[in-house]
């Protein structure tokens, strides 16, 4: 990750959007990633979440499903 | 912020679409899941192989059905005890498919000392879904309301979810993988009528 991501458009959903996806989908639908510490997920995630700390994106980019839709928090 | 940084980076490698929640985890209303993401929950490092998790997955169930049977007999309000008597019949059926899996994976029914024979988890008898104790969690329910109680099993049910899912994960493309993700699918669906039931039950 370069320092010129910080500034890339990205898209954003609002929590209550990323809520009703979830609820709708199953969780072989989506990657749900939580890219805080190992730490800050241990003391809470979104259900079913899976834990890949920003620092270890790079290197942990095949246990994602590029095929579907990805919410990152 | 790292959100996005993520996202970028995401889709900056290809993956389709990526969206970076808003507000981060603060914004999220819902109930969060606790625990290692290793774990799951506190215990759960104990288990590597697809047999070690089959055995604590079981030790978990069994102690949710303890606590759920325990619940449906003792809640007055009868919706409430008659959802925990299911959730109860839920788990027991729960324990049988971690059995019939275990059976397959090994190649032989569980010896008399499972699931302490392939897992070494303290106070066996009384660790439930979501790293709970059992004990405790009866002590804490004695005088509590059926909003309070139904809270408690929503809770209960999120963490069974989450750890269901990281097992699956764990497991990869293990032909156990599809065991956990229909018990995850399950334990979702439980999560769903108790948090109706909970709704319905707020003042």
């Amino acid at each position: 990750m370069g320092i010129m991501d910080y500034f890339k458009p990205v898209s954003t959903w609002p929590a209550e959007m990323v809520r009703a996806f979830l609820k709708e989908k199953t969780e072989d639908e989506y990657n749900l990633v939580d890219v805080r510490t190992p730490k800050e997920y241990e003391e809470g995630h979104l259900p079913g979440a899976q834990s890949i700390p920003v620092r270890d994106l790079s290197e942990r980019l095949l246990e994602l499903d590029s095929n579907k839709p990805t919410v990152v928090y | 912020m790292r959100s996005r940084a993520a996202a970028a980076t995401l889709e900056g490698a290809g993956l389709e679409k990526v969206y970076s929640m808003e507000g981060g985890i603060r914004a999220w209303k819902g109930l969060t899941a606790k625990g290692a993401p290793e774990a799951g929950i506190a215990y759960f490092s104990a288990a590597a192989r697809a047999e070690e998790m089959i055995a604590l997955a079981w030790l978990l169930e069994n102690g949710s059905r303890r606590f759920y049977d325990v619940l449906a007999h003792a809640i007055e309000d009868s919706d409430v005890a008659d959802l925990h008597r299911q959730l109860a019949g839920a788990e027991e059926r729960h324990k049988a498919t971690l059995l019939d899996l275990y059976k397959k994976l090994v190649g032989a029914a569980p010896d008399v000392g499972f699931p302490q024979s392939v897992i070494s988890v303290e106070n066996e008898d009384d660790v439930m879904e979501g790293g709970m104790n059992v004990t405790e969690a009866l002590q804490w329910v004695k005088g509590k309301s059926v909003t309070e109680i139904l809270e408690l099993s929503v809770a209960l049910e999120t963490n069974s979810y989450d750890l269901y899912l990281n097992m699956k994960r764990r497991l990869k493309d293990q032909p156990s993988a599809e065991v956990f993700r229909v018990l995850s699918g399950e334990e979702k669906e439980h999560l769903e009528r108790l948090s109706a039931l909970l709704e319905k039950k707020l003042p």
